[in-house]
């Protein structure tokens, strides 16, 4: 039972709270910058003023335009859902493993380049082909990494990657996670789109992905993208907190006292990781897309040695 | 005769009877005749499939490996040697995937067909080659097998030399195909009948109880290796694959892709795994690396190319590439003393080609739709067919779903699997296990995500947007017929990605045949492993989503104020309404990933600038081709035909014309034959 | 000193000093900027030191541990220290032009990395402890060293390479071995500074005589 009430919390913890945590990145970038900043809820607040603004149909764009924001939202949500955030005993566990996770994310990311290709500009075709770009190259990491963490379990399950590191926490200090969670690291930035692969504040075409792609979106639309945007940001920084410091996860049976406690440690541990994220960034500036697949390829690299580390060094 | 042998029967017969009405039927009644015959052959042979497969035979009881099997000798219909068939859950897997693809295929017929493809000729071949490949799979010895694959590779040679009157291309692409084509069956000849020889007997039975040498098998395996390969369009003997494909006829198309070339794949089971009973683990791993470089190689071909149909021939080579890197991880695990994973990867391998065979048999109906409609099949001219043609946007829409890896598609499973499978071996598989099992992985993780582009270009670039040329424009939806043949086709995807629960366990007992044990996974809803960690629930995934995604529609209209849609005019940075020249095309998309892998793919562009007469520094004229050729190709047969070609000149010095000459040449070949004989013996 | 260590104590540190080691040498292949590989590969010598160290605790060796020591203060400190004066005499802070792109070149080393796995593997058998058991690590190091000098441009990345491989094969003799004699550290370690300086004066004349130390470009030379 507490595993499907740690799952809705999880959702409703995600939902509420990754555009909050937007805003805590911005204001950290801002503060560090030596602006004042708008401070922490501007997301929502932004939010609230599309949703009032009337969606808009741009000449030409069809179904495929408009199922493209629910479609990402709903994958989003699906991936709150199933990924151990605050319990590892998530009943959708057995539904979608790591594995699964990658391929909903992607599908999400897909729905959002048909989209653009639908509108038919320079731009949504060229944001689309980025996206894609930097999506099938950022899969080989991504695939090695789960290879990596599942060795040790013999499962690709998130429940019980994450279940095995809350029960032995000292052999996440090997040369296999560290390796593991610096390639997954470098994937979330190029998955999320931030520095140094994608700018998400910049409004200039020649440098843009993530921004080109959603162009045309206005009102509630767009709104639902910014905010599933913002969900698969704290998704997979939480995905990285749990696989790599999985500290106050719930189990299969515990109370509603060890639910709240894990709820708090979620919520701290992505706010640090959030906040870090966005000091890093304003020591860094956007690469050239042609050296990303440097930065991929070295990600891929590490992933394939952390494979490889856990029978070098086991 | 039980069950499965009078189904077999009567869809051979009744391929018969659609080939004797296409030559004696009147011209208005050929096509329906010849297609719902050829159509209700197909049907009945994948429920021959399907019951040797699934029913409950003489050896019911055991969970795996059961399945009814039928056999029967005709000794009467082939001089010498006599036709021996029988049909395994093995072969059942084939025979019901060539079934199912040869309904689609011969009802879309009979609709695509219409407009100068209803020759008596056309119309009598095309069941010929359904039954070939109905009986490919079902043959047990030595000589019928070659029999049905050489009438398989004659027929398809017939079908996609259709339209040569109509495009010089099609001669090429004919020429080409008949030469891989016997290249590859001469090698199988040759290691088959060396097998045979050192077997005493051709019956598979007896190949089976043969004892060989391990040189022998080595020899047999790499002879018909060769030879399935190209069957298969594996690098590098895929290239006839990306010029066959698309100068067929679409239906063909889909036939020879989604059915054909799995004869080559399930040659390599049946040969390797079955009958010479396995072997070394370096002949599973030249197999696994085969694939591996295949599916990468063929991925990143599609991804750069724009002809629509070339794109989906390219994207054959990268699936049947992960089907043998599943059928070559099965060999190495066995080899390895792996059982549970070695069936979890042979489960899987079979898992694609049915998989494979579902989405391209939509995608290339649904491009044969896009010709019909359009008369190109060039993406980058493509564009707006959404609201033109809504059905086979849609039908075209499931399958680049289904064939991009990507859940609720059914590929996604089958990716899944072989992923689990490499996954789960690697304690046990030693040094070579614990190289290749990751390079493994991140070649398929890779070709996954190269396979997303693709399709999201194929799809994107070709359907959505808006027209970039007057045919596009012009386009009309297609015949009912095809549109159905396509809804039927879906409709198969849609059951494969959201029930592989009720296909797996019976592709279990298939692979029972060569790696006898338990099942490889178990659960109604939810595929578990058996033997190790791991499920998923590919049916419960798609309801989770949909409800999500309603949910967040849900919220969407209850928090937003305006409910209306305002048109209006897209973001032209002020200058004016855009046009369909300044759209992305296909070519523009793939560029970046281009670059990316330009060392892999060696593109080509040459820019021509013609000056004006009256003075060199005013052009009249700037040309910019970019092309990327087929870089094995290039490298690889350029070279062999400039240096056949260089023998046949050579040779040319032997025939002056002479009758005398020619003569002569015989007279001595006979003498110093003789000659020969009256010293050795 | 160290002798109240625990085996999984032992185990975790040396893994992690060798995971250290490695993750430098890639990272000499990932950066272009020559300062900071020079810093990758102090680091590298500061890893290795922990790994000398490590192991010498772990023996209750204490020349092992001054040989670690010694190991430390030249690699991790003059050899980088000369290599940034050369630097920044010279004024060129990047490898432009590599003659293999880095993306291949990273993908290169994860085949690398492989191929060094497969061939220590009986090496490991021999004697199958944790010490030996990370042999892969440096022959990968050694392998991707030996990769650096082959394919960049400038001579101080060729540098660069050359201690990666030495430092590989230092490396390589401490976990075969339960250590190496003093005077062969000494003596290899003298014929490293040699190199290093030799070097450092022949950039410096190319510098002065061709205005770049492209090594393709002394191929002039010939004509």
């Amino acid at each position: 039972m507490s595993g499907v009430v740690g799952a809705v919390l999880q959702v409703i913890v995600i939902a509420v709270g990754s555009p909050l945590l937007v805003g805590v990145m911005r204001q950290v970038r801002a503060r560090l910058e030596g602006r004042a900043g708008a401070g922490i809820a501007q997301p929502w607040r932004d939010l609230r003023k599309l949703m009032r603004k009337e969606a808009i149909a741009p000449h030409g764009t069809g179904w495929v335009f408009r199922a493209a924001p629910p479609l990402l939202a709903g994958t989003a949500l699906v991936v709150a859902a199933v990924v151990p955030l605050v319990t590892t005993a998530s009943p959708l566990d057995g539904v979608a493993d790591l594995f699964a996770v990658t391929a909903l994310l992607a599908l999400g990311s897909v729905a959002l380049a048909l989209a653009a290709l639908d509108t038919g500009t320079a731009f949504g075709g060229m944001g689309a082909s980025r996206e894609m770009t930097v999506l099938a190259l950022v899969e080989p990491t991504i695939l090695v990494s789960i290879f990596a963490l599942s060795i040790r379990v013999g499962s690709t399950s998130l429940g019980s990657i994450v279940t095995a590191t809350v029960e032995d926490p000292l052999s996440v200090i090997s040369p296999v996670s560290v390796l593991a969670a610096v390639a997954l690291a470098i994937v979330t930035i190029a998955e999320t789109g931030r520095i140094p692969v994608d700018n998400p504040s910049t409004h200039l075409e020649l440098t843009m992905i993530h921004e080109a792609m959603v162009l045309e979106y206005a009102g509630p639309d767009l709104a639902l993208i910014e905010w599933a945007s913002a969900m698969r940001l704290s998704v997979l920084l939480g995905l990285l907190a749990s696989l790599f410091f999985p500290l106050g996860i719930s189990g299969a049976s515990t109370g509603a006292l060890a639910l709240l406690v894990s709820v708090i440690a979620l919520v701290v541990k992505v706010t640090l990781m959030g906040a870090l994220l966005a000091a890093g960034e304003v020591f860094m500036a956007k690469l050239r897309l042609f050296r990303v697949p440097e930065l991929l390829a070295g990600s891929f690299l590490l992933a394939l040695l952390a494979v490889a580390a856990s029978f070098f060094l086991a | 005769m039980n069950l499965v042998g009078t189904l077999f029967v009567v869809a051979l017969s009744g391929c018969a009877v659609a080939a004797v009405a296409a030559v004696l039927a009147p011209p208005r009644a050929r096509l329906r005749l010849a297609g719902w015959c050829t159509a209700g052959a197909g049907a009945v042979g994948a429920a021959a499939g399907v019951a040797a497969v699934m029913a409950d035979g003489m050896t019911s009881g055991v969970s795996a490996g059961a399945g009814q099997r039928w056999s029967a000798w005709l000794p009467e219909l082939l001089p010498l040697a006599g036709v021996r068939l029988a049909i395994d859950p093995l072969g059942g897997v084939f025979i019901a995937v060539t079934g199912v693809v040869a309904v689609c295929a011969a009802i879309y017929g009979i609709g695509y067909c219409s407009h100068g493809l209803d020759g008596r000729a056309f119309q009598l071949v095309l069941p010929l080659f359904v039954a070939a490949m109905l009986v490919v799979p079902a043959a047990a010895s030595v000589s019928t097998f070659l029999l049905a694959w050489e009438l398989m590779a004659i027929s398809s040679l017939l079908l996609v030399l259709a339209e040569h009157r109509r495009r010089a291309a099609v001669g090429r692409a004919g020429l080409w195909y008949a030469v891989m084509t016997h290249f590859g069956l001469v090698t199988i000849l040759i290691g088959l009948v060396a097998f045979a020889a050192g077997a005493g007997g051709e019956s598979f039975e007896q190949l089976r109880a043969a004892a060989l040498s391990p040189a022998a098998k080595t020899v047999v395996f790499l002879a018909t290796l060769a030879g399935f390969a190209s069957k298969a369009g594996i690098v590098p003997l895929h290239v006839w694959l990306p010029r066959a494909h698309p100068e067929a006829p679409s239906h063909v198309s889909a036939l020879m892709s989604a059915a054909m070339v799995n004869m080559g794949a399930y040659g390599i089971i049946r040969i390797g795994l079955d009958l010479l009973g396995g072997g070394p683990a370096w002949w599973w791993l030249l197999v696994l690396g085969l694939g591996a470089a295949s599916a990468l190689f063929g991925i990143l071909q599609a991804v750069v190319a724009s002809d629509l149909k070339r794109l989906l021939g390219y994207s054959t080579t990268e699936n049947l590439g992960l089907v043998l890197v599943g059928v070559g991880a099965a060999g190495f695990f066995a080899a390895s003393r792996l059982p549970v994973p070695a069936a979890l990867a042979l489960a899987a391998a079979l898992l694609h080609v049915v998989n494979h065979a579902a989405f391209k048999t939509v995608l290339f109906l649904a491009a044969g739709s896009v010709l019909h409609a359009t008369g190109t099949r060039d993406l980058d001219a493509l564009g707006g067919l959404r609201t033109r043609l809504p059905y086979t946007t849609a039908a075209f829409a499931v399958g680049a779903l289904c064939a991009s890896a990507l859940p609720p598609g059914n590929a996604f499973v089958s990716e899944w699997l072989l992923l689990q499978s490499l996954i789960h071996a690697l304690p046990g598989s030693g040094v070579a296990g614990a190289v290749t099992m990751p390079l493994a992985v991140a070649v398929i993780a890779l070709s996954a995500g190269l396979a997303v582009a693709t399709f999201v270009k194929a799809f994107g670039v070709g359907f959505l947007a808006r027209p970039r040329s007057a045919p596009a424009e012009r386009a009309r939806e297609s015949p009912p017929a095809m549109l159905g043949a396509m809804a039927l086709a879906v409709a198969g995807c849609a059951a494969l990605a959201l029930a592989p629960t009720l296909v797996v366990p019976a592709l279990g007992r298939a692979v029972g045949v060569v790696f006898p044990g338990r099942e490889v996974v178990s659960g109604e809803l939810t595929l578990r492993l058996t033997g190790v960690a791991g499920m998923i629930s590919p049916l419960l995934i798609a309801v989770t989503l949909v409800a999500a995604a309603s949910i967040v529609l849900g919220l969407v209209r209850v928090s937003a104020t305006r409910r209306a849609r305002r048109a209006a005019r897209l973001w032209d940075c002020g200058a004016g309404p855009i046009s369909a020249r300044m759209e992305y095309t296909a070519t523009s998309f793939a560029e970046p990933l281009e670059r990316v892998f330009d060392d892999v793919l060696a593109p080509e562009s040459d820019v021509d600038v013609t000056p004006m007469k009256e003075s060199a520094y005013l052009v009249e004229r700037v040309r910019f081709h970019a092309r990327v050729p087929d870089r094995i190709e290039h490298r690889l047969y350029d070279p062999l035909i400039a240096a056949v070609s260089a023998v046949g000149r050579g040779a040319r010095a032997l025939a002056t014309g002479s009758v005398h000459r020619y003569l002569g040449y015989g007279f001595w070949a006979l003498t110093a034959a003789l000659i020969v004989l009256v010293v050795t013996w | 000193m160290g002798v109240n260590m625990t085996d999984a104590m032992y185990v975790q540190l040396l893994d992690l000093a060798c995971g250290a080691f490695l993750l430098t040498g890639v990272l000499v292949l990932w950066r272009r900027e020559l300062s900071a590989i020079v810093w990758l590969f102090a680091l590298q010598g500061v890893a290795l030191t922990a790994l000398i160290v490590v192991l010498g605790s772990w023996q209750a060796d204490l020349e092992l541990i001054l040989v670690g020591a010694g190991v430390g203060a030249l690699r991790a400190g003059l050899l980088p220290y000369l290599m940034r004066r050369a630097l920044v005499a010279g004024g060129e802070g990047r490898e432009t032009q590599p003659l293999v792109n880095v993306a291949t070149s990273l993908v290169v080393a994860a085949v690398l990395a492989m191929l060094a796995y497969a061939l220590s593997q009986p090496l490991v058998r021999l004697s199958p402890t944790p010490a030996t058991q990370a042999v892969p690590v440096a022959l990968t190091v050694l392998l991707i060293g030996f990769f650096v000098l082959v394919t960049r441009r400038r001579a101080l990345s060729q540098l660069v390479g050359f201690l990666l491989m030495d430092n590989a094969i230092t490396a390589t003799a401490f976990l075969t071995t339960s250590g190496v004699p003093l005077v062969v550290e000494l003596g290899i370690s003298l014929d490293l500074l040699l190199a290093v300086l030799v070097l450092q004066v022949l950039t410096t004349r190319m510098r002065a005589a061709f205005g770049g130390t492209d090594l393709d470009e002394l191929r002039e030379l010939h004509d």
